[in-house]
């Protein structure tokens, strides 16, 4: 027994030495909370990245690329994924940006908004709500209903808020936003951690008015009384609105190549899109040097020889990838920009341009908000030519060709022109406005996309190739698609709560990409 | 070498020579049969001098004047005690052979040697001599076929490449379920590189292509966790115990050995050369034949591969110091042009006695370098073969080969030249040649042990080992590359970092008997710390570097993120295990182990204790059986083992996201998986029955076990629900149950004088069931759909299953097509189609000896299971499949299906082809039986035995080798045992791997 013996006390001498089992079980490579307190790291060091993920960068192929960039006519791939049955032929393969927001916003934006509190520092909690509503009012544009106020919920159904709760949940929160930046509009807490606007308050509160004023008009027909009340506030509101180029709300890359870039140059995989070479070819819009590359083969835009540009259809029958390689790729200056637009005085301006059709007060002179819009949008690309574009009152879009393949060809369903008539009815003017919006606002196309299926403008060809069907719900020939479904892992793991958000969509709404948002009335006129 | 090899023997003869000696004795052992008996242990009585016969059963043994008796023992015979006079120079020993196996002594865990009849568990010896006999440059690839109820898969990469083994099936969720290898008694690290998945990469290897195959004395596979309790968790999914040669007390030996191995590609893909592409197209859809297209150029690409090896170990000593020395090369040429790989080992161990012989000091070094460049990956990108197999047939290749850059005045750099942009496509040649990657690895396993005899039946021992191995990854892509996957500067991915392991133990043993009863002892206690992966990786990806194909750290732009990686874990572990014996006919096992996981420190769980019992019985010797019956065991053993989890999961912090832009800095990524502060251990729960009978006078052996065995407590990661506020948690849930048999049955079939056979059939059978994951979420599953293939582990199936797309079809089982374009389509969801694991292997080894001549003959065979070939899927879907030049041949080819409502029973091939196949569409056509039964080894040998004792050369031995030489029987399109990746989710699937080959050579041995 004197062996088991001298084992005991050889057990019990390991037994007690377990004391560095927790450093050893931690990863050096990661950093503690402790370690982030340092020069008070702690609470701001998440918001570069959370503000990054705004656009759902990582991801942007499958969620913008993919989706209303090919979908608006901004771009679209010249690889036939999924052989050419994809989201772009409305065939859902790829739904992610909801896991983004979720993932990388709200789940770090939750502990950022506890440490604000823990470490008395409430403007970061405050400015964490912003980033949360900025989140969440594009994933509520995709999807419609969504996890906003039982978010961080234990409970095993979390259930969705409706949207017309949620755009209230947002104006009031951007109420409160607004007041405690207000009052702290010297703090310079944020400098470091902001590489939007290195910390100025005020130009934050410039992004609030201009959100509240974005999302009032996306209620304009759904809730008229609720949209001017909260676009006028927007628009009196003292801190003011984004208003020249220097105000625009850009996000920095972090040194990440603009994924527009990345897929285009790297991997090949978009082009332009066809209705978008419709409009700028044919409305002579020199933005389309600074957006795309021209291209070296003339047979490919010999229905136009004068502009050497060649986008792909929307939903376009897509053959090999080799044959379409050669159309227009996105300008080489997105090779190498460091930021990336979220919120201009272009939108802005056409924003108030529309305000002003419906008689918002503060909203001022639709023309002048109009060509306002247009030429800072002219500046801020640094195109020149912008007063001649605004005059040209006899250019339109023009039919588009694809020199592949025939069954892409489309006769453009826009006849707009550029130059304002103070004559044309507010539905022409509202066309008008919302046709300059959608050129100005390339590559952050989601507000496009929602502007299109609240108003129908701009009038844009659908897709060539339709392959929705049963499993993800039937888009009727000329007819768009209207959402994206709620995502497997919700379906799977919160089925009741996306059970009782499709029936907070309204009668006979269905979790497909045919369901209507709230916001889309599916009334044509829009006055 | 040479002058080393002089050194060392000179060393041991001035050991053997210090010893005072009068005269000499020489003689021959033989066997009852007057057979030769090699390396039988000739040793004066009372003394502590010994030899050992060489191969033709002679010795040499001085000894001192006077009457002496000599001891001869060896195993499987009798030891025999034999008088030789004070004149008596020579004399001849006959040994009688042992009644049973009862004397068989093996070597279990912790090195503890237990004789064969005690132990209450399962287990198989291998001679490292078998292992060595088909020249296979991985151990654990000549162990296939060899032992029951072991699952071996060798990656595709060819030399180098990494090995899966599983015993009893796969048992745990996250880990790999592999078995752990233990050298000498103390576990090796076998830390597992990376593997190549749909997309691509390239076999990361891992830690047993160092191991030298001539340094193995033999090798031990504990199948069951009853038997490697001691060893604690690690030991949990079985264990392959090696043992490595030692020097011998009594005579130098030298022995040389030589392989020259050649590998040929046999699994070429079966492709047409006679439809091209239409205008420029990617797909070779024409249907007009040509018969001027090239046609030899996939032939062409492979290239035959050489495997040199070239071993020599000289070993020896003297009664109280004996020492081995091994040296070995390899060089190998792949069948992939340019891909090499070189290995050189050295192996040093020695024993000396001390204090009477009351201490023992052993050490045992092992170096190994090895160094494998362009070792070929699977996958999409920058794979040589997806160009190679998808070429459109209609183009010059010879100009694409000749001309594989061009150069690009524009950037005044060569780029490649491929008429094809697809992402998955490269010029086959410029991949080879421009882009290279280099795999080193330079490892140190040294171990020190201390043996004590304290009293009369208690001994104490010490280990301490240090298994030290630095490895570096270097993969160059060139600028002009395929722009998806490389930056317009080119892409580096440098990865360099070591493991070490420390490992010490202390263990006293008693061993008594008391009349009939007997008692084995022991306790110890163990302490590992394991620091992996200790090191960093940087890759560029598309990201470009600032200047073209220079690659070092200086010339990565800002933006590039250097990774810093470590994965330590310390486990300490105290252990006991008594065994008891009732008159060599009865034993009883008992034993437990406690561990304590630095993995689950936080949880209050990172102290846990399992215990094992075992019974077994000798009825040859309680009862009297029939004549036939010779010896008969019965054995059952039931044990539990814990499991801990990965490193660093219980509550990680926060990274550093990105690089931050010119201007600001990289933000925080915080940790939101939820806090598992009440995460436990694995669980393992192992039950085993065992029969083992010798019948006909031991010229049959059976060995019989059933085992059931089931895991609990698994540690799953799940996804956290989007509004919960978290992004992932992980809860221990779940379980699994593999139960099977293992049954081993070897004959002496023919025994003649001068013809013998002797055969060994070992077959298993393992069931594998996920009784259950997460309780209230049945629809939970680990692992997805990977590009069309899903291999997925669910609830109510088994490990692995296999998902896929089938066609839709109506009832009648008609294929749907689409109304209007008449195009099959594709049933909404995967269906499970079988499971990637084999139900049965089977392994029949036979060696046949005539005089001098012998042959061995192994047969393989996997029975069950599916496979499934993506490669096949996208020869289809491109139309370079030899099956779419038959379907094109005739026209039309028949299906059963419908449009609309009118029935469809002939389709146009084009149409057909490019609706299935390629990356996610129906995957139906290309799944395959899994089974396969082969020639696995042939071996055609001559040995020459020296009849002159002073010649310089003992004995010499020749053969012919041939491995993988054949299949009686498979469906698949490619080896299912050569696998495209060793890690758990691409079993049995084919991405444009390197096609399987035979291989055969020539193996000569000397001995001086």
């Amino acid at each position: 027994m004197k062996q088991l013996f001298i084992a005991s006390i050889i057990l019990i001498a390991f037994g007690s030495c377990t004391k560095d089992f927790q450093a050893t079980n931690q990863n050096p490579n990661q950093i503690s909370d402790e370690m982030l307190k340092q020069d008070f790291n702690l609470v701001g060091s998440p918001f570069s990245g959370m503000l990054y993920e705004l656009h759902g960068n990582q991801g942007s192929q499958t969620q913008e690329d993919l989706c209303y960039d090919s979908w608006m006519g901004y771009m679209n791939t010249p690889t036939d994924f999924v052989g050419n049955v994809n989201n772009t032929t409305y065939y859902i393969r790829w739904n992610s940006y909801w896991g983004r927001q979720y993932g990388n916003i709200m789940s770090p934006s939750k502990q950022v908004i506890q440490l604000a509190k823990d470490n008395g520092l409430p403007l970061f909690a405050t400015w964490a709500k912003l980033i949360r509503v900025l989140s969440m009012s594009r994933l509520t544009a995709i999807h419609g209903p969504i996890i906003y106020s039982n978010y961080g919920s234990t409970a095993s159904t979390i259930l969705y808020d409706k949207e017309s709760d949620l755009y209230n949940t947002f104006f009031a929160q951007l109420d409160t936003i607004q007041s405690e930046f207000g009052a702290n509009k010297t703090y310079a807490g944020f400098a470091k951690f902001d590489p939007s606007y290195k910390g100025n308050i005020s130009a934050w509160m410039k992004v609030v008015n201009s959100l509240r004023l974005r999302l009032a008009i996306r209620l304009s027909k759904v809730a008229p009384a609720l949209a001017k009340t909260q676009g006028e506030k927007a628009m009196a509101d003292p801190a003011g609105l984004i208003a020249t180029n220097a105000d625009n709300f850009n996000i920095s890359l972090l040194g990440n190549i603009m994924p527009v870039g990345m897929i285009c140059f790297q991997w090949d995989d978009t082009r332009m899109g066809g209705p978008i070479e419709s409009f700028m070819v044919g409305l002579k819009d020199n933005r389309i040097a600074k957006f795309f590359s021209p291209v070296t083969d003339p047979a490919l835009y010999a229905d136009h020889p004068s502009s050497p540009y060649k986008g792909i259809r929307n939903g376009a029958y897509i053959g090999a990838k080799i044959q379409r390689v050669p159309f227009s790729k996105v300008s080489t200056d997105f090779n190498t920009v460091q930021t990336r637009r979220h919120f201009t005085a272009s939108e802005v301006y056409f924003l108030k341009a529309e305000a002003a059709l419906r008689g918002w007060t503060g909203a001022g002179d639709a023309k002048t908000n109009y060509e306002t819009g247009v030429k800072l949008s002219f500046d801020d690309w640094g195109a020149g030519g912008a007063d001649a574009y605004l005059a040209d009152a006899t250019s339109k879009p023009i039919n588009y060709v694809d020199p592949i393949d025939s069954r892409n060809n489309f006769t453009t369903p826009s006849t707009i022109t550029v130059a304002w008539n103070e004559a044309d009815s507010r539905e022409l003017k509202l066309e008008k406005i919302l046709t300059q919006k959608y050129l100005a606002t390339f590559t952050n196309t989601l507000e496009a996309w929602v502007d299109h299926r609240r108003t129908g403008y701009p009038k844009i060809p659908t897709v060539a190739k339709n392959d929705s069907g049963p499993d993800w719900g039937v888009i009727p020939a000329g007819e768009f698609i209207k959402r994206m479904p709620f995502v497997n892992a919700e379906r799977t793991g919160n089925t009741a709560g996306v059970t009782d958000a499709v029936s907070k969509m309204g009668a006979g709404a269905k979790d497909d990409i045919a369901t209507r948002l709230w916001w889309d009335t599916g009334v044509a006129t829009n006055f | 070498m040479k002058s080393l090899l002089l050194v060392f023997c000179s060393v041991l003869c001035m050991v053997t020579a210090t010893f005072a000696q009068t005269r000499q004795v020489s003689g021959k052992v033989t066997g009852p049969d007057n057979k030769a008996v090699a390396a039988a242990t000739v040793k004066i009585k009372g003394s502590t001098t010994a030899t050992s016969t060489s191969t033709d059963g002679s010795f040499s043994i001085k000894v001192p004047a006077g009457n002496v008796v000599l001891e001869i023992s060896s195993l499987g015979f009798a030891t025999k005690e034999v008088s030789v006079g004070a004149a008596q120079s020579s004399v001849s020993v006959s040994l009688a052979t042992q009644s049973s196996d009862l004397s068989d002594v093996v070597v279990t865990a912790l090195g503890v040697k237990r004789e064969k009849k005690a132990l209450t568990y399962a287990s198989q010896q291998v001679s490292g001599d078998e292992l060595r006999k088909g020249a296979n440059f991985n151990f654990m690839d000549a162990l296939s076929g060899k032992a029951a109820g072991i699952d071996i898969k060798i990656s595709s990469s060819g030399a180098g490449g990494s090995t899966k083994a599983v015993l009893r099936g796969a048992k745990s969720l996250i880990g790999t379920s592999e078995a752990l290898y233990v050298i000498d008694g103390v576990p090796m690290v076998n830390n597992k590189g990376g593997q190549p998945g749909s997309y691509g990469g390239t076999d990361g290897g891992d830690g047993l292509s160092s191991i030298n195959p001539a340094d193995i004395e033999s090798v031990n596979v504990l199948r069951g966790a009853n038997a490697s309790i001691l060893y604690g968790s690690q030991g949990a999914n079985g264990v392959i115990v090696i043992t490595t040669k030692k020097g011998k007390a009594g005579k130098t030996t030298v022995d040389f050995n030589h392989s020259t191995i050649i590998d040929q590609v046999s699994g070429i893909p079966d492709l047409q050369f006679s439809y091209g592409a239409i205008n420029g197209s990617d797909y070779n859809w024409s249907k007009t034949k040509s018969n001027y297209y090239q046609n030899n150029y996939v032939k062409e690409f492979f290239q035959t591969g050489v495997n040199v090896t070239n071993s020599v170990s000289v070993s020896g000593g003297n009664d109280k110091t004996t020492a081995f020395f091994s040296y070995a090369n390899m060089s190998v040429k792949g069948v992939m042009p340019t891909n090499t790989y070189t290995k050189h080992n050295i192996t040093l161990n020695q024993s000396t006695k001390l204090f009477n012989d009351k201490l023992t000091v052993s050490s045992n070094v092992i170096f190994a370098y090895e160094e494998s460049k362009n070792r070929p990956g699977a996958g999409y990108y920058n794979n040589p073969l997806t160009g190679l197999y998808l070429f459109a047939r209609e183009r010059d290749f010879n100009s694409y080969k000749t001309n594989y850059q061009v150069f690009n005045p524009d950037r005044n750099i060569y780029k490649m030249n491929w008429y094809s942009t697809e992402e998955k496509q490269n010029n086959p040649y410029w991949e080879i040649n421009n882009n290279s990657k280099l795999q080193t690895s330079s490892r140190v396993i040294a171990n020190v042990k201390l043996s004590y005899d304290i009293a009369k039946h208690v001994k104490f021992e010490t280990r301490a080992n240090i298994d030290y191995n630095d490895v570096l990854r270097d993969n160059r892509y060139a600028a002009g590359g395929n722009s998806v996957s490389v930056s317009p500067n080119g892409t580096w991915s440098y990865t360099k970092y070591n493991d070490q392991a420390l490992y010490a133990d202390g263990i006293f043993t008693y061993n008594n008997t008391f009349g009939s009863y007997s008692v084995s002892a022991l306790a110890g206690a163990s302490y590992q710390k394991n620091t992996f992966n200790n090191g960093m990786s940087v890759g560029n990806g598309t990201v470009a570097l600032m200047y073209p194909n220079f690659f070092t750290f200086a010339n990565m732009p800002y933006n590039v993120i250097f990774n810093q990686t470590i994965n330590r874990t310390i486990k300490q572990g105290a252990f006991a295990n008594v065994q008891l014996g009732y008159k060599d006919m009865f034993y009883v096992d008992l034993s437990a182990r406690n561990d304590w996981a630095s993995t689950l420190a936080l949880t209050g769980n990172q102290s846990y204790l399992y215990p094992a019992v075992g019974l077994s019985g000798i009825v040859s010797q309680m009862v009297k059986l029939p004549e036939v019956i010779s010896y008969m065991k019965v054995r059952a053993s039931y044990s539990q083992t814990g499991n801990e989890v990965p490193f660093n999961v219980v509550n990680p912090w926060n990274s550093i996201n990105g690089s931050g832009g010119p201007t600001g800095i990289g933000g925080i990524a915080r940790n939101t998986q939820v806090p598992f502060t009440n995460l436990k251990p694995e669980i393992i729960e192992g039950n085993e029955y065992g029969l083992e009978m010798k019948l006909f006078k031991n010229k049959i052996g059976v060995d019989f076990t059933y085992y059931k065995d089931i895991s609990t407590n698994q540690f799953l990661s799940l996804a956290a629900p989007s509004g919960s506020g978290f992004t992932s948690y992980y809860v221990n849930a779940g379980r699994i149950e593999n139960k099977g048999f293992e049954l081993t049955v070897d004959a002496q079939v023919i025994n003649g004088n001068s013809f013998k056979w002797k055969t060994a059939v070992n077959v298993s059978q393992n069931k594998n069931l996920i009784a259950e994951l997460i309780a209230s979420n049945p629809n939970y599953q680990v692992g997805g759909d990977d590009e069309g293939f899903a291999s997925v582990i669910r609830a109510g199936g088994s490990f692995n299953d296999l998902w896929i797309y089938k066609f839709a079809r109506n009832t009648a089982g008609q294929i749907i097509l689409n109304a209007t374009s008449g195009v099959p389509t594709k049933a909404a969801t995967q269906e499970k189609v079988g499971n990637v694991n084999p139900d049965f292997l089977l392994g029949f080894n036979n060696s046949f000896t005539y005089n001098n001549w012998y042959a061995t003959v192994l047969v393989q065979g996997k029975f069950g299971g599916v496979a499934f070939s993506k490669t096949e899927a996208f020869l289809d879907s491109y139309g370079v499949s030899q099956r779419t030049a038959d379907a094109r041949d005739k026209g039309m080819m028949p299906i059963n299906a419908i449009q609309g409502t009118t029935a469809v029973t002939s389709i146009d091939p084009a149409i057909y082809y490019s609706a299935v196949g390629d990356r996610n569409k129906i995957m139906e056509p290309y799944l395959f039986s899994r089974t396969n039964v082969r020639l696995g080894q042939l071996v055609l040998g001559y040995n020459l035995k020296s009849k002159n004792p002073n010649s310089i050369i003992k004995d010499a031995n020749f053969s012919l080798v041939g491995r993988n030489l054949f299949f009686f029987y498979k469906d698949a399109p490619f080896d299912p045992e050569q696998s495209m990746s060793t890690g758990n989710g691409m079993q049995s699937n084919d991405v444009f791997g390197l096609p399987s080959t035979r291989s055969f050579g020539v193996n000569v041995k000397f001995t001086f």
